[in-house]
């Protein structure tokens, strides 16, 4: 039982060095790979509890093989908005991406 | 005795309703001929009332009432009612006698103006207004009446309407009068409550008041006196509601006669005649009201000393002969008031036709700058000079006799300080009678050489009502002499045989010609300087001529108080009562603004925000379990 | 007379007609367009007359009373622990009826709408949308005299404010469109909380239980009969069934907010900043119908929902009523004093003149209510009088300012003779209607509270001091040389001030025309206050 408590603090860890940097890094990509962290993290809790929860089941790793398949593919979507982006607005910070506020 | 006639007294104000309405209608296209059916009008009316009253004369007439059903909701059920009694006939004769002559006369002052037909119109409802007032028999009524008779007057005070003055008069006249009828219309409200059911009718009145049931309480008694005389207070132009009825002269003088002298401002004696039961029941109310009516009698007789203005003089006297009257009932001697109206009405209205002649015929109303007209206006000259006699009451003319029932009352009635300002009042009238007749009439002209060129006798239609009022002037006093109370018989039911009280014969003679005597060294021999008195006390004459300074008083009081709260309370409006409307809007306008900010369009900025809650919103959960 | 016609129907719905009407014909016929909307507003008005003519006071007009249903919601019986009930729903029906309360009003609604319809041939711009909006107006303020059902005399009074704030936010002067703003934020306000007052309403008082055949059927409706049937007998279902009923608490907060709804259309002070600005820049044909029916929308609804449905809290909060109303009438009249531009003058004396209605309700007598509907109708024909004059004045010199006007006696007589006249109504001369109202509100409150009274009262002084000042200033005294060719109003301006200035006077010298009307209409009202509050 122990274990699980590391891996937790681990994926907390992660989770949140991935969440200060979607939200203060200014370049789009280390947003995007931040993003991709804070994903990494929640796998890593769905594979813990599906080893080390009160019920432990296949369903937890199952889960983390969809949210990785998700994850590539919002990387790819996310990439090809960013290369819009890029293309119209020739930068890739994200203090610039404000057409919301305007 | 029945009355066969009184049942149709209605018809006495209908006639001039008809004669209103008819000009009303067909507006100026009528022009003299409207003057014709107006007169028609006030001749049908005077005839009807004379029958009326000869009628009632003699015999021991009953009141009659009649009338329709006007007012009906809850616990209000007024009636629109006229009731006949030996008071409002002679009422009526004297109202449609005025009325009649000024009507005639009018044909030749206002001859020229375009506005004839509408002077005619106003006249007309005048006069029918102020018939239903002295018909009306119930307090309602009367009271829609008083408030119509004051809007004619206020209409005719400005019916030359292009000059401000007649402007700020009509105004002035209107709003002023207007306070005493706030007084009239409480007391109507409290009778109306405290009166047992809900009765404003003056025979139940006189039932509740005169038996001293203690229906009404003393003080309530006292409340409702007091306010009625509010009421007569601004009509009757008492201290300290005097200030209009001089200002008033600058309407038409004919209506000056009818209006501000002989009729609408005696309603307000009329009324506390009316409702003499009231005041009767309270002390304190009689001596309130003599002590008022004694106080503008001699107050308005001192200003009326150092006017100039022919008309004005004549208004301050009127001023102080109602105080005259008020002075009787407040010594509880109706017939006495009574008597000294009707006298009243007659050579005061003289006194303003004869006022009116000379300025039609010189056109100008300062006194300084008359002079001589006695030589080219005589028939004026005689009839004024009657006018004058009666006004300062030297006998055997009207006045004298009014005014010694008057001081006779208020020395019979142990007020030896009334009475006593009572002589004093009458040295006054005497003087100024004196100083405007010999200014006016004797000596050498003053004016320009146009206005004596203009000086000549007006013509008959204007003279005639003269001539008949005159008439009236001299004789109209034997009606009721220490001898023969006849008048006040009639008018009571119950002869007041005072008899001759040397001590007034004397004294109320010994003023008058005292100061007929001052005026006629000080203005015709000259052995008396006219300003003997200014010269050394210029601080008098100076506060006489500024009438106390009351206008002024006033002016900075109330107009000054009302427009300074009007402008305080238009800031108050703007800035408080709207300024937190715009708060409002504004506040909310500022926190959306706000919000605005928020969305810079960052969405690093709404994910911290996201972040944020749900921290916030996990320690609250989690905060409640230890709570 | 009006056997088997559904005649209240007709007159409200027929102006509607009369805006689709309208809205069908081709733009550029500006005279088809004027004609249509003037006869179908004097088609409604010849209707009112008629409804007034059949109208026998006795009876109540029960017979003219017209019942459909139109809106039921189903609730859940599952709910109901007995199962006795078979039907348990909502229902808001189409409910008309007139009484001694609404009939002047309507009589009110008809006359003034119809002299504004003749008035407002002076609009050129876009008349077509101008007359289908008038027209949809009126649809609305005839709705509010006539529902008998809370839920469509709300549906009626949010009917009056839309084509009104357009009316006022396109035809108006130059501030027209915040004026507008500022009319549909307070009312849109004063709506709501009449809404909420409605529901708690409808959620008490409007809750019937009928015992059938087959069972109990339960409603909860918007009936205002309902209403005061439930109020009249204590043993009536809504106070048996108890749980969401009639608790104090609600009562009061029903009260409160209903005072505060009719307060902002009254308006009673400090609710009366919208209507200063409506006044100064609606176009007049608009403020005749805004000042002569809109505010009595306020005065009726105060009456018919917050008196009669709530009489014990009337009845404890008679002297704030009445202490509001002496505020209202001073506080308006002192401002009134203090105006330069006429139309100010007018809009603050309308405030002056609301308090004396407030002081009519605050009397909780007969005499007080009746003078409160007297004022209320004498007002409405006297300010539309005064604005009718003030537009046609206004089309000629282009100004109200009363320092810029004057002599108007010499230039167009008649037109300054009828706004003398209505000056001299409005400051309540005996012998013209504004009198009566003023007299018996005043005489109903004196009854209760002698001293507040008696100050009130210094507002018809105050009345002749901003009256005769403004009026005074315009009509006396020396013309001024740039109005020396004005002219005298044409026959169709002529028309409804004789019209107006006749009702004014008949009201004024036979009352009984208007309190016979209402003589019992306030008979329940009264009852509920001698035997339910003070028992």
């Amino acid at each position: 039982m122990s274990m699980l408590g590391s891996y937790l603090t681990l994926a907390a860890v992660l989770f949140c060095v991935g969440l200060f940097g979607v939200l203060t890094k200014r370049n789009a990509i280390i947003v995007l790979l931040s993003i991709e962290l804070m994903l990494n993290a929640v796998n890593l809790n769905l594979v813990a509890f599906s080893k080390y929860g009160a019920q432990p089941s296949l369903a937890g790793q199952i889960f983390s093989l969809f949210s990785m398949t998700v994850a590539a593919a919002e990387a790819a979507v996310g990439i090809a908005v960013l290369i819009a982006l890029y293309r119209r607005k020739a930068t890739v910070n994200v203090d610039e991406y404000d057409e919301l506020g305007r | 005795m029945s009355s066969v006639f009184s049942q149709y007294a209605w018809l006495v104000p209908a006639f001039p309703v008809a004669a209103f309405a008819i000009l009303t209608a067909l507006g100026r296209s009528l022009s003299r001929a409207g003057a014709v059916i107006a007169t028609i009008a006030s001749l049908a009316s005077f005839i009807l009332s004379l029958i009326i009253a000869i009628e009632r004369i003699g015999q021991n007439a009953e009141d009659y009432v009649g009338g329709i059903d006007w007012l009906r909701t809850g616990a209000v059920n007024i009636s629109a009612g006229y009731e006949v009694t030996n008071l409002t006939s002679l009422m009526l004769v004297v109202v449609t006698l005025v009325a009649l002559l000024v009507n005639l006369y009018s044909f030749g002052y206002m001859a020229g103006d375009g506005r004839i037909s509408v002077f005619y119109a106003y006249v007309a409802l005048f006069t029918a207004s102020m018939l239903g007032l002295v018909l009306a028999d119930n307090l309602a009524i009367l009271y829609i009446c008083w408030e119509l008779v004051g809007v004619c007057s206020f209409l005719l005070i400005g019916f030359w309407y292009q000059k401000p003055e007649a402007r700020a008069a009509a105004k002035k006249a209107f709003i002023v009068t207007r306070v005493g009828d706030l007084g009239l219309l409480i007391a109507i409200l409290l009778l109306f409550w405290y009166m047992p059911g809900h009765a404003l009718d003056f025979a139940s009145i006189h039932n509740v008041f005169d038996t001293q049931s203690g229906i009404v309480s003393m003080s309530i008694t006292t409340l409702i006196a007091l306010l009625i005389f509010v009421g007569a207070v601004g009509k009757s132009g008492q201290f300290p509601l005097h200030v209009w009825l001089p200002d008033a002269m600058e309407g038409p003088t004919p209506i000056s006669a009818l209006i501000h002298a002989a009729t609408m401002v005696a309603a307000g004696v009329f009324l506390v005649v009316r409702t003499f039961d009231i005041f009767e029941a309270s002390s304190a109310a009689m001596t309130v009201v003599a002590v008022i009516g004694a106080f503008t009698a001699i107050f308005a007789a001192t200003i009326g000393l150092a006017q100039n203005d022919i008309k004005r003089i004549l208004a301050y006297s009127t001023v102080s002969q109602l105080g005259y009257m008020m002075l009787a009932l407040g010594v509880g001697s109706v017939s006495a008031a009574m008597f000294h109206l009707f006298t009243h009405a007659f050579f005061k209205a003289l006194l303003f036709l004869g006022a009116g002649s000379v300025i039609h015929a010189i056109h100008t109303q300062d006194i300084r700058e008359m002079g001589g007209l006695g030589r080219r206006m005589k028939v004026t000259a005689w009839t004024f000079g009657i006018g004058a006699l009666a006004l300062s009451g030297i006998p055997p003319f009207s006045g004298f006799w009014s005014k010694e029932a008057i001081l006779t009352a208020a020395l019979e009635g142990d007020h030896p300080w009334l009475f006593i300002v009572g002589v004093v009042t009458a040295f006054f009238t005497a003087l100024y009678m004196a100083r405007l007749f010999f200014l006016a009439f004797a000596g050498k002209p003053r004016g320009n050489a146009e206005q004596a060129a203009h000086a000549k006798e007006s013509p008959a239609v204007m003279t005639i009502p003269m001539i008949v009022l005159a008439a009236l002037a001299v004789v109209s006093g034997f009606v009721q002499t220490p001898f023969k109370d006849w008048l006040g018989e009639w008018l009571t039911g119950e002869a007041s045989s005072h008899g001759a009280s040397g001590l007034v014969l004397v004294a109320s003679i010994a003023a008058s010609l005292l100061g007929l005597y001052l005026g006629w060294l000080a203005f015709v021999r000259g052995t008396l300087r006219p300003d003997a008195v200014s010269s050394r006390l210029p601080w008098l004459s100076r506060l006489l001529e500024r009438k106390y300074y009351i206008d002024e008083l006033y002016q900075l009081v109330f107009a000054g108080g009302l427009r300074g709260l009007g402008r305080a309370l238009a800031v108050f409006d703007e800035a408080v009562v709207d300024g937190a409307v715009r708060l409002t809007g504004y506040s909310v306008r500022a926190l959306g603004r706000l919000n605005t900010k928020l969305q810079n369009g960052q969405i690093q900025t709404y994910g911290l925000a996201a972040i944020l809650a749900a921290v916030i919103l996990v320690l609250a959960i989690a905060g409640r379990r230890f709570w | 007379m009006f056997a088997n016609v559904p005649v209240l129907s007709l007159i409200i719905w027929l102006p509607l007609l009369g805006s689709l009407v309208v809205l069908l014909l081709p733009g550029r016929s500006g005279g088809a367009i004027r004609w249509a909307g003037i006869s179908f507003t004097f088609v409604s008005m010849v209707l009112a007359f008629g409804l007034y003519a059949s109208y026998l006071p006795l009876a109540g007009g029960g017979e003219f009373a017209e019942h459909g249903s139109w809106l039921s919601v189903p609730l859940n019986t599952e709910v109901m622990q007995d199962t006795s009930v078979t039907s348990y729903r909502l229902a808001f029906d189409y409910s008309l009826g007139v009484d001694g309360i609404s009939m002047p009003l309507v009589l009110l609604t008809g006359i003034v709408a119809s002299m504004a319809s003749l008035a407002s041939v002076h609009i050129f711009k876009r008349q077509k949308t101008y007359f289908s909006l008038f027209l949809l107006l009126q649809t609305g303020m005839y709705g509010v005299f006539l529902a008998r059902d809370v839920i469509w005399f709300f549906i009626f009074f949010e009917l009056t404010l839309i084509p009104m704030f357009f009316l006022i936010g396109i035809w108006g002067y130059y501030g027209r469109e915040k004026a507008a703003n500022r009319f549909l934020v307070y009312n849109g306000l004063g709506s709501a909380v009449m809404l909420l007052a409605f529901l708690i309403l409808i959620a008490t008082l409007g809750f019937a239980s009928v015992q059938t055949d087959g069972g109990i059927e339960l409603t909860f409706s918007g009936s205002y009969d309902t209403m005061l049937a439930n109020l009249a007998d204590p043993n009536a279902a809504a106070h048996q069934a108890g749980a969401w009923l009639l608790s104090d608490n609600l009562q009061w907060a029903a009260f409160i907010l209903l005072l505060v709804a009719f307060g902002i259309k009254l308006p009673i002070f400090p609710f009366h900043t919208w209507m200063l600005k409506v006044h100064a820049e609606a176009p007049p044909p608009v403020v005749m119908i805004h000042s002569g029916i809109l505010l009595k929308m306020g005065v009726y609804g105060l009456i018919r929902f917050a008196a009669f449905l709530l009489p014990a809290q009337l009845h404890s909060w008679s002297a704030v009523l009445a202490v509001l109303g002496v505020i209202n009438i001073l506080y308006g009249a002192v401002l009134a004093c203090a105006q330069k531009e006429f139309k100010l003058v007018l809009a603050y004396s309308s405030i002056s003149h609301m308090g004396i209605v407030l002081l009519g309700i605050a009397s909780l007598n007969e005499t007080g209510f009746e003078g409160a509907v007297y004022q209320a109708v004498s007002h409405g024909l006297i300010s539309a009088l005064l604005f009718l004059i003030v537009g046609s004045l206004h089309e000629r010199t282009g100004t109200t300012r009363i320092d810029e006007l004057g002599g108007l006696a010499r230039a167009v007589p008649f037109t300054a003779g009828i706004l003398l006249t209505a000056g001299l109504a409005s400051l309540g001369l005996p012998g013209l209607s504004g009198f009566i109202g003023e007299f018996l509100s005043f005489l109903g409150l004196f009854s209760t509270m002698k001293a507040l009274t008696a100050i009130g009262t210094i507002g018809v002084l105050l009345a002749a001091v901003y009256m005769l000042r403004s009026v005074l200033a315009m009509t006396y005294g020396p013309l001024p040389e740039k109005l020396a060719g004005l002219k005298e109003a044409r026959f169709i301006e002529t028309l409804p001030m004789v019209v107006l200035t006749a009702f004014i006077v008949l009201l004024g010298i036979y009352p009984s025309l208007l309190t016979d009307l209402m003589q019992h209409g306030f008979d329940g009202l009264l009852r509920e206050l001698q035997t339910g509050v003070g028992g």
